[in-house]
């Protein structure tokens, strides 16, 4: 149709009011080949506006959609067949068929890719490992970032938590007893108030027989409404309020009863509680920090240990005894922080402990991410997976980049042609683009797979329960297509542009230099880019197995090796000299100890201190270890002045470490000997100073410690032993611990083990560090490799000539050699500031750490030298070693 | 040639192009038979079906004038050829000779 009609017809539709989706009518426009465009738009109007009359232009519109979609069909694209006669004057052969072009662009690429096999390899290889790594971490991040946030709500949930204002400020994440009661009756800000008492290891029997540890819960009712824990049987309404029932998860159900219904059972805890079980939890989701399966009401919590709910007590709390609220909608946790909280000081204290005791409302999505209340990981170290993970992909876009811009010149001729034949720039940009995203698209299914096939070690690794399955995660699912998009245009964009950009004439002639196909310079930069990551990973992965390692065998100022830990489930005088006598006599036993904590652990409660005859008390905490007379000589801790404690069941003697010495203003560590002092409340004599030993991480700084004699306060049982014949000891230490606590569960564990874990997350971020620069550095040999490739065939006739006049294979070698050895000392000058500066801070966290020397940059310029030594010389050797004659020989 | 048997489909389309004479087009056709069939159909069926038949020669094609009511557009008018006429004629023929065939008491059963 002429175009004189069509604007004529354009301006009489418009009075006819409504119009068919505008979209619609213009996706029909381009997928519909010309020859029956017009009938078929002009059909689909006309029943269109009959449809209107009929049925409204709701559904019109929707029957509009639906014809279009039935119209889809070869047909409509196709070009007319051989026997129809049509006016050619009244159609428009002029717009090129999308189709055709964008399955032409496949096939090309396809042709393309086949030819240039090894050139495929690297590309798909490199991207996919990127695109793996990136899957991983964004997986990792994600999953981390979902914890907690299931519950309903989950913004409107906060953990009340105390700040402990001394001279320095503590914190916890337990609050006074009487805490939840005052919040409820006092505001009427929170929905809903629930207290929560976590206790972790107590002995659950289901018959004498059947004995298990278990954490357990003593929750309020109102907790099951606050938290999103769906019960599978039993009742919501009633679940909780009654005294001497109990909650468990499915889990613990299948555990414990195997297929017996669970409700109505009767649960032992400890040795002082019976409960019935009323409801089944479903099991809890692995995005949690809240991993109790088992809960038991609140109100029970006085039966079982009444001294963590003593009434009114608002001087002592506990870090396991929480008080979580849901504030109503419309309430700003700001407002309670800085309104509401410091009134209930103001109002349950006295003036100068309203002072110390803060309140303040930790939102629960943050719970996971807090380290000073106990959290798993501070949100930092996902931007840092982040970032790695991103530094991947860039590596991997690199790569590409890099063999693209080089292999240009291979093209030039086929450019050439097809900007003789009449290609636009656009085409032919488009054209490079279709040839990426198929090479990015393969690449992301081989890294869906890969990842698929990682995840299980990963989580092992880990600890987590991570799951990749992009058709029902949705954000895995955007994030792909996302990741898709942007490194098919990162790495596109640029060698596309450069290839349409060629001068035909000069392409035909086969006349373009490496300098005219993209920027030598560039791929130079590039170059420096890749390698600058990949030490930058290398350093990070030194220093931190550096410092593990220093914090694992440096000494903590106490023997450590062959110690077994086992628990005492109670500390009656009689068993535990039973149990001391019974353990010593044995062969293979050194020693043995009883205590509170062992030497070094992650938490360690602190206590208020006087002195001698000061009035008035410390102005700092001590940290409050017990241990009996054999805690010293067990843990071969230095005596400095003075002597060990004494044996005692009761405080009586005290001795301090050097760092309390000196905390308390004294000059010589002789000056305390024979001073009193009263530690929490109770007083005893100092009877010697111990050397400073680490009794924390390294993360913190040597506090002042005091240990004391209190045998009601001892949990566990410490033993050295002789390591040879391990085995028969351990066997023979359950005997007669099992023999004294028949009601009990036997576990024992070695000290070493736990004071590895004090840096097990360190360990992880190595782990995940050290796999990912493999991969940086992998990924870059790769790109290394083939850019000498296309180098040594662009330089095949310079080497022949070369051979010719009489130069030297190392002296051709050096050739390719001195280029990438001075990429390679660039890179080095990016990557080791900011390796030095990023290191630090993480270094920064530690109090005792080790010096970042040179030695540790040296071995990493060192490292990444050999490797692409590697992977240069596997092709340049071989391009050396060619008989001149045969590249000659072509002209 | 293999092109010129009529499909079922094909040969109710081409009857329908028929007895609309001078004014069967997509949409026409397509209201024709759904009400004589009394069932549904989408356009893209009737439309392939015209275009091939009109690429087996039994149907002609012009363009009328652009109208209004199809949003300035024309029409793509059919008209049966001699060979479409034919092949109608042939389809009946076969037909009547079936039905001649057909023993009387083949029906018998469904008394």
């Amino acid at each position: 149709m002429n175009r004189r009609n069509k604007n004529q017809l354009q301006s009489h539709s418009k009075q006819s009011g409504i119009q068919p989706p505008r979209w619609a009518e213009q996706l029909l426009i381009r997928i519909t080949a010309p020859y029956i465009r017009d009938e078929i738009l002009g059909d689909l109007h006309e029943l269109f506006q009959k449809r209107v009359h009929r049925y409204g232009v709701t559904k019109a519109q929707l029957l509009y959609m639906l014809e279009m979609l039935l119209l889809l069909h070869p047909r409509l694209w196709r070009k007319p067949g051989q026997s129809i006669h049509i006016d050619t004057k009244q159609t428009d052969y002029s717009d090129p068929n999308p189709m055709t072009m964008v399955s032409n662009y496949a096939k090309i690429a396809f042709r393309k890719l086949n030819r240039h096999k090894s050139y495929t390899l690297i590309n798909v290889l490199s991207l996919s490992l990127g695109i793996a790594g990136a899957i991983l971490t964004f997986t990792l991040v994600k999953y981390h970032l979902s914890f907690d946030t299931f519950h309903a709500d989950y913004n409107r949930i906060y953990r009340i938590t105390t700040e402990l204002r001394t001279e320095k400020v503590t914190y916890s994440t337990g609050v006074p007893n009487p805490m939840g009661e005052a919040f409820k009756s006092d505001y009427d800000v929170a929905e809903k108030v629930g207290r929560i008492g976590f206790l972790k290891e107590r002995v659950v029997s289901v018959s004498p027989q059947k004995k298990f540890k278990e954490d357990v819960a003593f929750a309020d009712a109102d907790l099951l409404h606050i938290f999103n824990f769906p019960l599978l049987e039993g009742d919501p309404q009633t679940a909780l309020q009654e005294r001497n029932t109990a909650l468990i998860t499915e889990r613990i159900a299948k555990k414990y009863f195997g297929d017996i219904d669970p409700i109505g059972q009767l649960l032992r805890i400890d040795s002082s509680l019976v409960v019935t079980i009323t409801g089944v939890l479903e099991n809890l989701p692995a995005t949690t920090d809240f991993h109790t399966e088992i809960y038991l009401p609140y109100s029970n919590l006085q039966d079982h240990s009444p001294w963590l709910v003593e009434k009114d007590w608002w001087v002592g709390f506990n870090k396991e005894m929480q008080c979580f609220i849901k504030l109503k909608s419309g309430v700003s946790a700001a407002m309670v922080d800085s309104n509401i909280l410091p009134a209930i000081s103001a109002k349950y204290y006295d003036k100068e402990n309203a002072r110390i005791f803060q309140f303040k409302l930790q939102p629960l999505s943050g719970v996971h991410f807090n380290p000073k209340l106990r959290g798993y990981m501070e949100k930092k170290n996902l931007w840092t997976f982040a970032l790695i993970g991103f530094f991947l992909v860039v590596t991997a876009c690199v790569n590409f980049i890099n063999l693209a811009t080089a292999q240009a010149l291979d093209r030039s001729r086929e450019i050439g042609v097809r900007k003789a034949l009449g290609s636009q720039r656009g085409a032919l940009f488009w054209q490079f683009i279709t040839e990426t995203a198929l090479i990015a698209g393969v690449a992301l299914i081989i890294a869906l797979g890969l990842a698929y096939l990682v995840v299980p070690t990963v989580n092992q690794w880990f600890d987590i329960e991570l799951v990749i399955n992009p058709l029902t995660d949705t954000y895995l699912f955007t994030f792909l297509v996302g990741l898709l998009l942007i490194v098919t245009f990162c790495s596109g964009a640029y060698p596309g542009l450069i290839l349409a950009r060629f001068q035909p004439v000069l392409a035909l002639k086969g006349k373009l230099s490496q300098q005219s196909a993209g920027g030598f310079s560039l791929r130079r930069g590039l170059v420096v880019t890749q390698f600058a990551i990949s030490q930058l990973l290398i350093i990070g992965t030194l220093i931190i197995t550096n410092q593990v390692r220093y914090s694992e065998q440096a000494n903590m100022g106490f023997q450590k090796d062959a110690i077994v830990i086992l628990p005492i489930p109670d500390h009656q005088k009689s068993k535990i000299t039973t149990l001391g006598t019974q353990l010593s006599a044995m062969a293979g036993v050194q020693n043995v100890t009883f205590f509170d904590s062992p030497p070094a652990t992650e938490f360690l409660a602190s206590t208020g201190i006087r002195y001698a005859s000061r009035l008035k008390a410390e102005s700092f905490n001590i940290a409050y270890k017990t241990g009996d007379d054999q805690f010293v000589p067990t843990f071969k801790i230095p005596i400095l002045a003075g002597r060990n404690l004494a044996s005692s069941d009761t405080v009586r003697e005290y001795l301090l470490n050097e760092a309390a010495v000196k905390a308390l203003g004294l000059a010589f560590i002789q000056d305390v000997i024979g001073k009193t002092a009263t530690i929490n409340g109770q007083s005893g004599t100092i009877v010697g100073v111990m050397k400073n030993f680490h009794f924390k991480s390294f993360r913190t700084a040597i506090e002042p410690l005091c240990l004391t004699t209190r045998r009601e306060m001892y949990t566990s049982c410490g033993i050295k032993v002789n390591p040879t014949n391990l085995k028969a000891t351990l066997a023979g230490f359950e005997k007669v611990w099992t023999a004294l606590y028949p009601s009990s569960v036997y576990m024992y564990r070695f000290l070493d083990e736990d004071i590895d874990r004090l840096y097990k997350l360190d360990r992880m971020l190595l782990r995940l560090i050290e796999g990912f620069a493999g991969i940086a550095i992998f990924v870059g040999c790769l790109g290394l490799y083939g850019l000498v490739s296309f180098m040594a065939d662009q330089k095949k006739k310079e080497i022949g000539v070369r051979k010719v006049l009489g130069a030297s294979t190392s002296g051709i070698l050096w050739l390719f050699g001195k280029e990438f050895s001075r990429l390679l000392l660039l890179s080095f000058v990016l990557a080791a500031p900011l390796g030095w500066w990023s290191m630090n801070k993480w270094l920064a966290s530690f109090v005792y750490r080790i010096e970042i020397g040179p030695g540790i940059f040296m071995l990493a310029i060192l490292i990444t030298f050999l490797v692409a030594l590697l992977s240069v010389s596997l092709r340049s050797v071989k391009a050396a070693l060619v008989n001149p004659i045969k590249t000659l020989r072509a002209e | 040639m293999k092109g010129t048997q009529l499909g079922e489909f094909e040969e109710i389309v081409l009857l329908t192009v028929a007895l609309l004479y001078d004014d069967a087009y997509g949409v026409a056709v397509l209201e024709e038979l759904s009400s004589r069939l009394e069932r549904p159909m989408s356009l893209g069926v009737v439309h392939r079906t015209l275009q091939r038949l009109e690429e087996k020669g039994l149907v002609h094609s012009r363009f009328s004038e652009p109208m209004a009511e199809r949003g300035g557009r024309s029409k793509r008018l059919f008209t049966i050829t001699l060979a479409g006429e034919k092949a109608l004629q042939e389809a009946r023929r076969i037909r009547n000779e079936l039905w001649n065939g057909i023993p009387k008491t083949a029906f018998d059963h469904l008394t």
